[in-house]
């Protein structure tokens, strides 16, 4: 065989590969699509359906304003925690191990992350129609499972865009430490998350008494002293400059 | 080169979550006097209490943490020819202990709606005095119940004369004891009240009056030199704790005789602004078997009343057998008005299953107190009003009060110390909150840019 046609059929296979790797991600996404659908439908289904009656009533002055059970928030919110925990465990395997069982649970990670976001969204979703906003805005435990909550989803929101775009790049040479440090910071936000919605409806758990050891009655609103409010803007500019800095640089990931 | 970026940016976003952690919660909560606010040191303590009856009589025994009596309340002064009072009602702590410590007791029958699930929280209506943006006025307004109001949150619109009455024969009123250290407790008294469309004394004499001439603008009585060895205390020791249990410290039948303009009066001389004197009527029916005294860093009170005063109108009656709920407050460290530390509701039981068990005792015989304590968490409320937490809009567990579930299924008295804290600060600590999720979700939003800027996929590498 001559060497032309070598290099052909090479391409040709190369060519078959790039198909078969597109064909299989389209049908991924269409079952992440129907299974997210199917997620948002059961939840809008069972929150529509139990909307009158099934909810608490309440008279706000101006204007009619309903609320929903926190069944629903409950009981939507086991699917983002189950799915993003499953996800840090992937991601825990494959930082200790390039085995084969661990290089296919790999591949599971950013499907598992980026399904338990979706879930996520629905779950934030249900869990802002139970309480007027300006009622929960007043307690600070409310507060504070509102601002646990937007973390988590924006955070792993983060994790699920990394996983879809780098994939296994994530576990390349010393990247995989990176991915392991912030899927853990990713898995502390969701327990903590968790925690405050348990305390919320009234079942404190020992994360919540923990917290306090280490620094944070969770009946205290967590918020920051102005001052740090400016080194936090100045910290999301200063990741965004060295992250364009560091894209514009030689890479290597030696 | 990229992974000292990545490695770098992980730190610094890893580190400024540390950081967030170690400084959250600082930069609001602090004391503002000129809207009434004052935090105390610690937000909640403990309180001791048993009970006894014997059929005729009823007595409860309290016992709770001070770290130095407070054996005074306001004082007259004497300064270059004028008499200044001083001490009594202060804002938080006073600095010269001159505000007397205090326990007083709520009881009702279960004639008070809600009143055993929520405590005195049902009490406190909006502008109640020494609340912030309250104006200060020369007439007190007092805790009341909802039910004497045509506006439950409206202070100014009580119900008229004849409702109160109807109110008060259908038992709708609160039985309030009290005990006070510089007040009533030097005479072996205690004080009868209520609470109803006011927090008010009960009919008769109280243990205390005012001694002050306000024609002459002195005092009405000085100290029995004869008796107290001389006419008068010296506001330096009053302030430094060296005048005692064993020191006359009161003015009383015993203790006092006229003022003596004509005496020889010297700055820094100190005469108590009140006059204490034997109680009549309904509202002494409350009183002392002996003297409290102060020990080991504990006040240790017993106070005593008839179980059937015959006072229906202002006294509820205690039967053999029968369930009650009660609620504190104890006033500890110089501190009055609503500085206090109070109680969720607490049911007592003469006899009868409950969180605190009278026991019966042989009629004539005196208490043995060989019972337990009861130990109730006591916690300082801030300014968390009646109105507020039944106010869907306000009070996530509007519902919850609605549908009528004890606030001790929701809240510990940690939690709601805590809440009330936080609610004196309100909007200052929910605007910080939302600058917190944006300053903190962008911080997220960058680490994400900042990540997906910087990782590689291996065929990148060249």
């Amino acid at each position: 065989m001559s060497a032309r046609i070598k290099t052909q059929n090479l391409q040709m296979n190369a060519d078959e590969d790039d198909q078969m790797k597109h064909s299989r991600f389209i049908q991924q996404g269409r079952r992440i699509g129907l299974a997210a659908a199917a997620l948002t439908l059961v939840a809008t289904g069972a929150a529509l359906a139990h909307s009158e009656g099934g909810g608490v009533a309440l008279a706000v002055e101006g204007e009619p304003a309903w609320s929903l059970s926190p069944v629903y928030h409950i009981l939507v919110a086991h699917f983002p925690v189950g799915l993003w925990v499953t996800a840090y465990l992937f991601i825990l395997i494959r930082t200790f191990s390039d085995s084969t069982i661990a290089v296919q649970l790999q591949k599971a990670i950013w499907p598992v992350a980026a399904l338990g976001t979706l879930a996520g969204f629905v779950t934030y979703g249900l869990g802002l129609t139970i309480y007027p906003w300006s009622a929960i805005t007043e307690s600070p435990l409310g507060r504070n499972h509102i601002l646990l909550a937007t973390w988590t989803l924006s955070y792993w929101t983060v994790m699920s865009v990394l996983g879809y775009r780098f994939r296994r790049h994530l576990f390349d040479g010393a990247q995989r430490w990176i991915t392991f440090t912030l899927a853990t910071v990713g898995a502390l936000v969701i327990t903590i998350t968790g925690t405050l919605g348990g305390s919320l409806t009234g079942t404190p758990s020992l994360v919540t008494k923990s917290l306090s050891w280490i620094g944070w009655n969770v009946y205290n609103t967590f918020y920051l002293p102005t001052w740090m409010l400016v080194v936090y803007f100045a910290g999301a500019v200063l990741l965004v400059a060295i992250g364009i800095k560091g894209y514009r640089a030689k890479p290597s990931l030696k | 080169m990229q992974m000292k970026y990545l490695a770098g940016s992980v730190a610094i976003f890893v580190g400024l979550l540390v950081l967030g952690w170690t400084t959250q919660g600082t930069g609001i909560v602090k004391d503002d006097p000129e809207r009434n606010i004052v935090i105390p040191d610690e937000l909640t303590s403990e309180l001791q209490v048993k009970a006894t009856y014997d059929g005729e009589k009823i007595w409860f025994r309290y016992r709770w943490p001070v770290d130095r009596p407070s054996l005074f309340n306001d004082v007259l002064v004497y300064r270059d020819g004028e008499w200044e009072k001083r001490g009594g009602e202060a804002l938080g702590p006073n600095p010269d202990f001159l505000t007397e410590d205090r326990v007083a007791m709520m009881i009702d029958d279960g004639s008070v709606p809600l009143f055993g699930r929520y405590g005195g929280y049902i009490t406190i209506g909006d502008g109640l005095t020494t609340f912030t943006g309250t104006p200060e006025t020369d007439e007190e307004r007092t805790k009341y119940l909802p039910s004497t109001r045509e506006n439950p949150n409206d202070f100014d619109t009580v119900k008229p004369e004849s409702d109160l009455e109807t109110l008060r024969a259908a038992g709708q009123f609160i039985d309030l004891w009290q005990w006070r250290s510089s007040r009533s407790n030097p005479i072996g008294l205690g004080d009868d009240g209520f609470v109803a469309e006011e927090r008010g004394g009960d009919a008769g004499t109280g243990p205390y009056t005012t001694n002050w001439d306000k024609a002459t603008s002195q005092p009405k009585y000085m100290f029995n030199p004869d008796v107290a060895g001389s006419t008068a205390l010296q506001i330096d020791a009053v302030i430094a704790g060296d005048v005692g249990f064993n020191d006359t410290y009161y003015l009383s039948a015993e203790t006092a005789v006229p003022f003596d303009p004509n005496y020889a009066w010297k700055n820094g001389d100190t005469i108590p602004r009140r006059y204490l004197r034997q109680t009549d009527g309904s509202r002494g029916d409350v009183v002392q078997p002996k003297k409290a005294r102060w020990r080991n860093g504990f006040w240790d009170v017993t106070l005593v009343r008839d179980m059937d005063t015959g006072n229906t109108l202002d006294d509820k009656i205690f039967k053999d057998g029968g369930n009650y709920d009660l609620a504190f407050a104890v006033f500890r460290n110089a501190s009055t008005m609503r500085w206090h530390y109070v109680t969720l509701p607490v049911s007592l039981g003469l006899e009868q299953p409950a969180q605190m068990v009278a026991e019966r005792i042989e009629p004539g015989t005196e208490p043995g107190w060989t019972q337990p304590w009861t130990e109730i968490k006591t916690f300082y409320p801030g300014q968390v009003t009646w109105g507020r937490l039944t106010d869907a809009r306000q009070h996530p567990g509007a519902d919850r009060i609605a549908a009528r579930v004890p606030v001790a299924v929701r809240h510990s008295e940690e939690q709601l110390a805590l809440y009330g804290v936080q609610m004196e600060f309100a909007d200052e600590i929910r605007r910080q909150w939302i600058w917190t999720l944006i300053a903190s979700l962008g911080l997220i939003v960058g680490l994400g840019i900042n990540i997906n800027l910087l990782m590689r996929r291996r065929e990148e590498v060249k």
